[in-house]
């Protein structure tokens, strides 16, 4: 069975190109000055140092993650009962509420995104219907709101596709013995299906926290220019002003948040399910 | 001692899918019983315990608890707990948490829930185990935890759907006496399914034997086991020999041809009855003194006994003729191809079916290349057969021309009809080499395949019936003649358990009691 | 109370299916519309459908998504099966590794990914193109397969390789005809998983393409500032595309169950080489549509690359040049100077830039461009005077000039007193009255260029102390003024009068007043940024000759003409100028469509790499601070 453990062997190779490379990559223009010549460099930290010691780029960083929450939370809400009640359905239902899911996911995210602009912009239909109830010049479009719904329309199906995967994978014998053990339907939810889905609370949480706190074409499509969070500085950094070193760093530091904040979850998680493996 | 009735299920009805599960079920259950619903997959029982459970509404019926209807009752407000079938232990919770949920429901003191969890790890023997993650425990200790989560909540009725099936044998078996150990410690009434009848004999206080959605026989294990209400709970329950039967009069009973005294009574003048007679109850005599006489088939040791199967009926029978011939391979012109097929016979009524395919294979004719004792495949057939008696010529052709010619014997095969027995048997004369005798590894299906050999009921030809085949030569000694082989079908067997040793092979008498033949009125399924 | 919950469980359903599937409908339905607009209905139109069919841009992105999803899902699945097969038989040490670098893009946020491969393409000067981007959505789409398929090796029998061996199959048999059909439900959800990922996938595209090779998401990201709905229309094509293949894969299975009784057989042997098909056919496409088409024209099948601001070409420039010359024109946008500087700067490979004046000083200082062959071109006699011999390129031996015009104020003569913008200039940018109805224009230079301009210096300053007065007024006005931000998103708000000013080039601020008369523009007296953007061939150009030819067909009267009319920027051809100015011409009595050149305090951009470098960074600075005022 030696002879099978080699086929692995050209991807590991692979992945050492284009997974851990890209990575040390921007390790070490992060720590590097400027400059064309990558074999000639000197280390520095003053592009961490510029990050941590102004207070704007903080901001950011702290707006970012505060947009990445509520996106996070909100999708968690509404994704919840929805995945809640495609589980509960029967088994031709749950297929094709599950295809009802995915399918915008194959329609491309920018393309959606792009549809909302229209609903959302000034004498869309979405104000018309606002106007109805007295609410006509409350702006929709380049808005804190806008973005949200952004985020949440276009990363909600990957909150609600791992919740019902987690719900479904519980076996329904546990909400009988519940039940047998005197427990009503809101106990059963709360002591059993609840804490037993949540592997699929935060596989989704972090599907959908992930891209939230990166996302640079919500922002700017939805929110406008003026709309800048720490996806559009790097993005910014990389395509318009030019300083990758800085932007490698603000990228690494984006990327250590990121690796921490799952470690965390993860924790949680694993004293929630009593310790389970895996 | 006056019981009281706990459970009754009257008339209770459950259709799935258009499918009835169960078929009008009525039943009362006693307090501190084991009751056992015994029944193959499919039965109901398990269906059944649901709607008592609560997790399935019955279509029709009621089912009384306690003096008390609660079809209407969520599984939540009924005074019974479950041990489920794989359990169901919550993974997120510990063996602790596990036993103490019911009692966290019901809001009970924090030194109450440890007081009773620890009294029922101490009854299961769990002691040390509480903060244990269940899905680290073997199948036995969670099978423990499972029922010690159910009886903490102190229950009038403890279901067990299936609770020893995911068990090994040995682990069964002591859980089998377990459970008994714990109904009777705690005094309450099991419910308890399960398809396996040495379990339900084992421990149950009363069997409820189930079929088809239906109630077969209610009783304790002695009188399921002793006085089977039918053929198929006389089936399900023990080994029996069962046997059709006509009951002439009171106390007479004849079958095989033989009349016997029974001390059964009550049917009908030549009433259609089955018979069943436990293989212990038989025992095997000389041949004089036997009420039946028979050959010895086969001797198992089975530990304790012997289990012997005597026939007394012998089976419909057909013997045909094996013309062994000399290996007669084609080689092509260059060497480099070989070729070999058999004449063969063929009933005047099956020529409609043959087809290229059937004649390759009732001819055996194969092609091969000499020096790597590759296959190589027949191109062609030509053969031009008629609807008549007659020889044919056929002749098997591979593509590079090398071929062999062969005679298809178009004969009207006479077959041996037993209306006694309800069959018939039928098979063909056949020839074969020597090699094809020698090289082949399966003999017995080999040489049914060559004769065609076919057995099947005379009331539907459709059902076909098992045959087995002798001869009297040895496989690695056969030469060039023609041998005589035998096929035959099963006669009457009764199977006997014994601690007396006998020959194979050799004639016996059987006896019994009249009190062991157990006059069974017929069902039709 | 079970029906209660059932029925609300019901209405979240239906409330979940309108929310996705509403701007879906919505797109569908705008794409019939006869006119521009995306929020009235004016009429029934295919007009859309054809603009999207003539575009060779739209339809190239439609073959690039597809194919490259397609291309990725065929090699990541097979790449991620064998590879999973193999690390599920390596040691434990090396599998737990790997998985732990698998997690690396899935676990990583997606620019932090993206910008890994932008790096790693550009550290090795590899030429960034659709090979480049293939080779991106392969490396993070074999995570997601081998994540679907590890699992079902895991719970497949360990001895099921053995048997097969046992019974005489090769390691290869074993593995094709006993392991992969046992696992083929995990790697058809994984091959789903990656067309998936890779069908809707942006940022990492985004940041490894080059070469003009763009798929759909870019597209629309370089696209929708302006109001086009011809994105509409191809994304009503995507729509229905995947439908189509929703249906054959559903129904497929189906019709070939009644022909069949084999079906599980037959499903599996057609899947592979259906997928393999499918995907030579892509490539095929692919490579059919580089090639281009035959004939027998001077520049038969040579390929020309531009690299040009978005929506900065007329409507047939494209087709008229490829016709006349029988070349391909790819074209590739840019938002700004600086993003084309820096892909230019890293070797990227174009033909024709139309960077503006500083922006072209900047590069022949850094030696990036090539010197025109005055010989080849014809155009000279045919330019304005204004925009020839500026000051960065006297003789004009390096650009020829496309476009010209200032940056001035659009407004809404019905919200804004004309007296207010000749009292205060710039300045009324800070002016409370038009709190929350200002846009500002996302470019660093002409965003400090007006606050320079309103404190009354040059700018093109390079003292500091006047750099930062500047920013902290463009601070104050995006603290206090509650501006939008927007490049192109200008144009058709102004056109549809959303706020009351803006900050716009000259060029669409003709647009804008010939769409609404209600606008006007204005200059401030204190001077303004008098720009010009000009054609340069860069040094690394592969077809300089056809350069040169495509520089003087646009400065020829009929590309020009098709520029200018459909674009709305000023000429640099006189006679197109006149014409479109003069009477009966497109923007008759539109001032802006002529630039000033009379204003002594108007200044063209001088390049000055450390004010540059100061600029770049107090503007991103600046539209933080927008940011976090809000």
């Amino acid at each position: 069975m030696k002879k099978f453990s080699q086929l692995a062997i050209p991807y590991i190779i692979w992945a050492a190109l284009m997974l851990i490379l890209p990575m040390a990559l921007i390790a070490i223009y992060s720590i590097t000055e400027p400059g064309n010549s990558i074999i000639s460099f000197s280390v520095t930290l003053e592009h961490y140092a510029k990050f941590f010691t102004d207070p704007d780029f903080l901001l950011i960083l702290w707006r970012s993650l505060l947009i990445a929450v509520k996106t996070t939370v909100i999708c968690l809400l509404i994704g919840y009962p929805v995945a809640y009640f495609i589980a509960r359905s029967s088994e031709r239902a749950q297929n094709i509420l599950v295809m009802c899911i995915t399918i915008p996911m194959w329609i491309n995210m920018l393309v959606r995104t792009y549809a909302w602009i229209g609903l959302l912009s000034e004498g869309g239909p979405i104000q018309q219907l606002l106007s109805l109830i007295g609410l006509g010049d409350v702006e929709l479009l380049y808005t804190e709101g806008a973005v949200l719904l952004g985020m949440v329309y276009n990363f909600l199906p990957f909150m609600i596709l791992q919740i019902n995967t987690a719900l479904c994978k519980m076996d329904h014998h546990l909400l009988e013995a519940a039940a047998d053990l005197g427990a009503h339907p809101v106990q059963t939810f709360w002591k059993v299906t609840f804490p037993l889905s949540l592997p699929g609370v935060i596989n989704g949480i972090t599907l959908v926290f992930l891209p939230a706190v990166s996302s640079f074409f919500i922002p700017k499509l939805l929110g406008g220019g003026q709309y800048f969070l720490i996806g559009n500085m790097i993005e910014n950094q990389f395509i318009t002003v030019g300083e990758w070193n800085f932007g490698s760093a603000v990228s690494m530091i984006m990327a250590v948040i990121m690796m921490l904040l799952m470690m965390l979850v993860r924790k949680v998680e694993k004293r929630n399910s009593g310790g389970k493996e895996e | 001692m006056e019981k009281k009735k706990l459970i009754e299920f009257r008339n209770i009805v459950k259709n799935f899918d258009g499918q009835i599960i169960l078929k009008g079920v009525n039943l009362d259950i006693y307090e501190k019983e084991f009751v056992t619903l015994l029944g193959p997959s499919g039965c109901g029982k398990t269906t059944l315990l649901r709607i008592l459970g609560g997790f399935l509404e019955a279509d029709e019926g009621h089912v009384i608890f306690d003096g008390e209807e609660i079809s209407d009752k969520p599984p939540y407000e009924r005074e019974l707990n479950t041990v489920f079938q794989k359990y169901a232990l919550f993974p997120h919770l510990s063996v602790y948490e596990n036993i103490a949920f019911g009692l966290k429901i019901k809001k009970m003191s924090k030194d109450v829930i440890d007081q009773k969890v620890m009294k029922m790890l101490k009854l299961i023997g769990l002691e040390g185990f509480e903060n244990k993650n269940t899905t680290l425990l073997s199948g036995g200790q969670q099978q423990r935890v499972a029922i010690a989560r159910a009886l903490v909540n102190e229950p009038k009725v403890l279901l067990l759907d299936e609770p020893l099936a995911a068990l090994d044998l040995k682990l069964r078996k002591e859980m089998q006496y377990e459970l008994k150990r714990i109904q009777q410690e705690v005094g309450i009434t099991f419910i308890f399914v399960t398809h396996d009848q040495e379990e339900a004999l084992t421990m149950s206080d009363k069997i409820v034997v189930m079929k088809g959605g239906e109630i077969q026989q209610v009783g304790t294990p002695e009188e399921i086991y002793n006085e089977p209400a039918n053929k198929y709970v006389a089936n399900f329950i023990g080994e029996s020999n069962i046997l059709p039967a006509v009951m002439l009069e009171d106390y007479k009973v004849r079958f095989d041809d033989i009349t016997f005294d029974c001390v059964d009574f009550g049917f009908k003048k030549n009433e259609a009855v089955d018979v069943v007679i436990r293989p212990e109850d038989i025992d095997i005599v000389d041949v004089k003194d036997g009420k039946m006489t028979g050959e010895v088939l086969s001797v198992l040791f089975k530990g304790v006994h012997y289990e012997i199967i005597v026939e007394t009926v012998p089976g419909t029978t057909v013997t045909v003729n094996m013309c062994v011939i000399r290996n007669q391979d084609v080689t092509s012109e260059d060497g480099k191809e070989k070729i070999s097929a058999s004449n063969f016979y063929v009933d005047l009524e099956d020529v409609k079916d043959l087809d290229d395919k059937e004649i390759i294979a009732r001819s055996n004719a194969q092609a091969w290349d000499p020096e790597s004792d590759e296959y190589i495949s027949i191109a062609k057939i030509e053969y031009d057969l008629k609807e008549e008696l007659g020889e044919y010529p056929v002749r098997f052709t591979t593509a590079n021309g090398t071929s062999i010619e062969r005679t298809i014997y178009v004969v009207n095969q006479p077959f041996v009809r037993n209306e006694k027995a309800n069959e018939a048997v039928m098979a063909f004369n056949f020839f074969k080499t020597v090699d094809e005798i020698v090289e082949s590894q399966a003999l017995d299906t080999d040489i049914k395949t060559w004769a065609n050999a076919q057995g099947w009921k005379l009331s539907d030809e459709s059902q076909s019936i098992d045959i087995s085949v002798d001869y009297n030569f040895e496989p690695e000694e056969v030469k060039e003649g023609i041998y005589p082989i035998t096929f035959s079908t099963t006669g009457r067997e009764f199977k006997i358990h014994t601690t007396d040793y006998t020959e194979v092979g050799q004639e016996v008498g059987l006896t019994f009691f009249p009190e062991d033949i157990h006059v069974m009125s017929r069902v039709v399924f | 109370m079970k029906k209660g919950n059932r029925s609300f469980g019901k209405i979240l359903m239906a409330l979940m299916i309108v929310f996705f599937y509403l701007p879906i409908l919505y797109m569908v339905i705008f794409s019939f519309n006869e006119g521009k607009s995306l929020t009235s209905f004016t009429g029934f139109s295919l007009r859309w459908y054809k603009h999207m069919l003539e575009s060779q841009d739209m339809m190239e992105a439609l073959y690039t998504t597809f194919g490259i999803a397609l291309l990725a899902t065929f090699v990541s699945t097979i790449v991620g099966t064998i590879s999973a097969i193999g690390l599920s038989k390596s040691k434990k040490i090396i599998r737990n590794l790997m998985e732990q670098v698998n997690n690396l893009p899935m676990m990583n946020p997606e620019i932090v990914t993206a910008i890994g491969f932008m790096l790693l393409f550009i550290t090795f000067k590899v030429e960034k193109g659709y090979v480049t981007m293939l080779l991106a959505h392969i490396a993070f789409c074999i995570p997601y397969v081998m994540l679907s398929v590890m699992p079902k090796i895991r719970s497949l029998d360990p001895n099921l390789a053995d048997a097969a061996m046992d019974l005489g199959a090769t390691p290869w048999q074993a593995l094709t005809k006993v392991i992969v059909p046992e696992i083929t439900p995990g790697i058809v959800s994984g091959a789903l998983i990656a067309f998936t990922m890779s069908v809707d996938d942006f940022i990492i595209s985004y940041f490894v393409t080059g070469s003009g090779v763009k798929n759909l998401s870019i597209m629309v990201y370089t696209m929708s500032k302006r109001v086009n709905p011809s994105i509409n229309a191809i994304s009503t094509l995507v729509v229905v595309i995947i439908t189509v293949a929703l249906v054959i894969i559903n129904v497929a299975p189906m019709i070939l169950a009644k022909r069949e009784k084999k079906t599980e057989m037959a499903k599996r042997k057609i899947f592979v080489p259906a997928l393999a098909a499918v995907c030579i056919i892509a490539l095929v496409i692919g490579i059919f549509n580089i090639g281009g088409k035959g004939s027998s024209l001077p520049y038969e099948g040579q390929t020309l690359y531009v690299y040009n601001w978005g929506e900065y070409t007329g409507e047939n420039l494209i087709a008229m040049f490829e016709e006349q010359t029988g070349a391909t024109v790819v074209m590739e946008n840019f938002d700004s100077n600086e993003q084309m500087y820096i892909k230019v700067a890293n070797g990227e490979a174009y033909d024709i830039l139309v960077p503006s004046d500083y922006m072209i000083q900047r590069l022949m200082q850094e030696d990036l461009l090539q010197p025109l062959d005055h010989s080849r071109l014809d155009c000279m006699d045919n330019l304005v005077e204004a925009v020839v011999g500026l000051p960065y390129d006297t003789d004009n031996s390096y650009s020829i000039p496309y476009f010209w015009g200032t940056v001035g104020i659009v407004y809404d003569k019905t919200k804004v007193d004309v007296e207010d913008l000749e009292k205060e200039g710039f300045n009324i940018f800070l002016d409370e009255k038009y709190k929350g109805d200002i846009y500002l224009y996302d470019s660093e230079r002409d965003s400090f260029m007006m606050a320079l301009k309103a404190l009354g210096y040059s700018m093109n300053t390079e003292d500091q102390d006047e750099i930062n007065e500047a920013y902290d007024w463009l601070v104050q006005c995006v603290e206090t003024m509650e501006p939008e931000i927007v490049t192109d998103e200008i144009i058709d708000n102004m056109a549809q009068g959303r706020k009351a000013l803006g900050l716009i080039y000259s060029g669409d601020a003709t647009y804008v007043m010939s769409e609404n008369e209600d606008m006007g523009f204005y200059l401030p007296e204190d001077g303004t940024n008098q720009w010009s953007d000009a054609m340069v061939i860069p040094k690394n150009a592969k077809n300089p000759e056809l350069a040169h030819e495509f520089i003087n067909f646009v400065t020829s009267y009929e590309g020009a003409y098709d520029n200018s009319s459909y674009v709305g920027y000023t000429s640099a051809n006189q006679e197109v100028m006149d014409e479109l100015s003069g009477e009966g011409g497109d923007y008759e009595g539109i001032d802006a469509y002529i630039p000033r050149t009379d204003n002594e305090k108007d200044e063209v951009f001088v390049y000055n790499e450390n004010t540059r470098k100061i600029i770049s960074n107090l503007w991103s600075k600046v539209k933080i601070a927008a940011s976090n005022a809000r």
